[in-house]
C-alpha cells in the first residue's frame, strides 16, 4: 500500500473570507458559475467569471498566482488543445470564451474544496440529501457509502501499483489482463471484508426485518453532523475469501458508540 | 446541460430506497468500493486524444465493470456515487478534476452517460449470466459494446456539440477516435468480469432473482 493518501488531501488550512463563508453559499456560487458559463457563452461572461474566481482565490483564500496556476496544471493539456482547436476553427475570441469559461469553473470548484474540510463537504452532501427522506432515501447510508468510497481509493491505488509491479517482476506488465485482474478481484474481496466489518458493527445494515427502524425520531439531531464512522480497512493480512461465502447477517444493531444508521421505512 | 448536476445527484438518493430493502452491508460496501475503483482507474494518467483532448482513460473500463460485475441496480448506484463525489469537487474525474466545472467541459456528455451505460450493461449481463453457459466472455463483451454504443457515444457526441461548440459531423468524427480504445476496454472488462464471477460465484449469478 503506497502513500497515495495525500491525493485526496484537498483542504488546505488557511485564512481569508472564503474559509468563513458557509459551505452552501460557496457551493451555490460554484454551481452558478458553471450554469452561467454554459448558458451565456461569450467572451465577456467568461472574462467576468474568470476574474471573479481568481479574485476569490487570491483575496478570499490568500493564494499566490503561482499556486493558482498549479491548480490548472492537470487540466492544462485538455485546455491547451481545446484552445488551439477553437482558435483555428472559430476564431480566437471564441477560444477565449470557451477555454476561459471552463478554467473559471474549474477554479471556482477548486476554491470550494480548498477552503472546506473534506468531512464538512461530506456532511454537506448528507444534509443536501435530507429532503429526499420524504421519498424514502437514507442520508446516513448515503454518507456512509461516500466515506467508504473515499477511504477505499488510496487502498485501491496502492493495490494497483503493487499488482503492476508484481506483473512486471514476472515480465508480464504488457498484458493488461494480468495487470488488472488481481486489482478487480482484490477490490471485490476488499468490499466483502468491509461489508462484514460493517455488519459486525451493526452498520450499513440491512434491513430485511422490515420496520425495525420505524421508531427513529426525526429530531435525531443534525443527521449530517453525525459523521459516518470510519470503516475498518487495510487489513491486507486477511486471506482472500473464497467465493460464495455466506453473507453474515448483520445481527442486532449494537448500541455501543455510534448509532447505526437505521433506515426509516415509508 | 445545466440540470445535469441535479439529475445526477438526485437519482443517487432517490434510487436507493427502491432497492434498499434488500441491500445489506456487503452490498453497500460493494457499491462504495466500485465507485472507488472507477475513481482509481480514472485518476491514473489518461492520454489526451483528438483535437479536443478528451482523454482516453480506464474510467469507462471501471464503469462497464461496475455494470457487469455488480448488476444493474448496484452498478448504477456505484457510478452515481462516483459522479456525486466528483461533482461535489473531489478530484476523482480523470486529470484530477472535479466539481461542477466539469459540466462545462467537453467531456460532460460522457460523464452523464456513465450511469446509463452501467444500467444497460448490467441488465444485459444478468441475462447473459443466467442463460449462457458457454462463451460468456464473448457475450459479456457484446453486452458492454451494446451499452457503450447505445449510451456513451451518443451522449458523448451531444456533450461535444453543446459544450465544445462543434458541428455534429465533427463531433461524430472526434468521438470515433475513442471507438478502438473502447472496443479494447470492453473486451478487457468482459475478461475481467468472467474472472471475478468465477472467483465470487454468488456475486450476481447466484443471487436469487430480484423478487417483485
Amino acid at each position: 500500500m503506497r502513500g497515495y493518501g495525500s491525493t485526496l488531501g484537498l483542504y488546505q488550512p488557511g485564512s481569508g473570507f472564503l474559509y468563513r463563508t458557509p459551505l452552501p453559499v460557496k457551493a451555490v456560487v460554484s454551481l452558478a458559475c458553471a450554469v452561467v458559463v454554459i448558458a451565456w457563452r461569450s467572451p465577456a461572461t467568461s472574462a467576468v467569471a474568470l476574474v471573479l474566481s481568481l479574485a476569490a482565490l487570491t483575496i478570499g483564500a490568500h493564494q499566490s498566482p503561482a499556486r493558482i496556476l498549479r491548480m490548472l496544471l492537470p487540466a492544462a493539456p485538455v485546455l491547451g488543445i481545446l484552445a488551439v482547436y477553437q482558435g483555428v476553427s472559430q476564431g480566437w475570441l471564441h477560444a477565449v470564451a470557451v477555454v476561459g469559461g471552463i478554467a473559471a469553473c474549474l477554479l471556482a470548484a477548486r476554491a470550494v474544496t480548498l477552503t472546506t474540510p473534506t468531512q464538512d463537504l461530506l456532511d454537506g452532501v448528507a444534509r443536501l440529501a435530507r429532503p429526499f427522506r420524504a421519498v424514502g432515501a437514507d442520508p446516513e447510508r448515503f454518507a456512509l457509502a461516500l466515506s467508504i468510497m473515499l477511504r477505499s481509493i488510496p487502498y485501491l491505488a496502492g493495490l494497483f501499483v503493487d499488482v503492476r509491479e508484481a506483473a512486471r517482476a514476472r515480465g508480464l506488465d504488457r498484458h493488461p489482463r494480468v495487470a488488472v485482474t488481481p486489482l478487480v478481484v482484490g477490490a471485490v474481496a476488499y468490499a466483502h471484508r468491509t461489508g462484514e466489518a460493517l455488519a459486525a458493527r451493526g452498520l450499513g445494515g440491512a434491513v430485511d426485518e422490515e420496520g425495525i427502524g420505524e421508531g427513529r425520531p426525526e429530531d435525531s439531531g443534525s443527521g449530517a453532523g453525525r459523521t459516518p464512522p470510519r470503516a475498518p480497512g487495510g487489513e491486507r493480512t486477511d486471506p482472500w475469501d473464497a467465493g460464495g461465502r455466506p453473507r453474515l447477517s448483520p445481527g442486532p444493531p449494537s448500541r455501543t458508540g455510534v448509532a447505526p444508521p437505521r433506515h426509516l421505512r415509508c | 446541460m445545466q440540470p445535469a448536476g441535479k439529475t445526477d445527484a438526485g437519482p443517487a438518493r432517490t434510487r436507493r430506497p427502491s432497492s434498499r430493502t434488500r441491500w445489506d452491508a456487503t452490498d453497500l460496501s460493494l457499491v462504495a468500493v466500485f465507485a472507488a475503483l472507477i475513481a482509481a482507474l480514472a485518476i491514473l494518467p489518461g492520454i489526451p486524444v483528438g483535437p479536443l483532448g478528451v482523454p482516453i482513460t480506464l474510467q469507462t473500463l471501471g464503469v462497464m465493470l461496475a455494470g457487469i460485475v455488480l448488476g444493474p441496480a448496484r452498478g448504477t448506484a456505484a457510478v452515481l456515487l462516483y459522479l456525486v463525489a466528483g461533482l461535489i469537487g473531489l478530484p476523482v474525474f480523470s486529470g484530477f478534476s472535479g466539481g461542477f466545472g466539469v459540466l462545462a467541459g467537453p467531456s460532460a456528455g460522457y460523464l452523464v452517460a456513465f450511469p446509463l451505460a452501467a444500467l444497460v450493461s448490467g441488465l444485459l449481463a444478468v441475462v447473459v449470466l443466467r442463460r449462457a453457459k458457454r462463451s460468456r466472455t464473448l457475450l459479456l463483451f457484446l453486452a458492454c459494446l451494446a451499452a457503450s454504443l447505445l449510451t456513451i457515444h451518443p451522449l458523448g457526441i451531444a456533450g461535444l456539440v453543446v459544450n465544445a461548440g462543434l458541428p455534429v459531423r465533427d463531433a461524430i468524427v472526434v468521438d470515433a477516435a475513442y471507438l478502438p480504445g473502447d472496443v479494447v476496454k470492453n473486451l478487457l472488462a468482459a475478461v475481467l468480469a468472467v474472472s471475478v464471477h468465477r472467483a465470487f460465484p454468488r456475486l450476481l449469478a447466484g443471487r436469487p432473482v430480484p423478487r417483485a
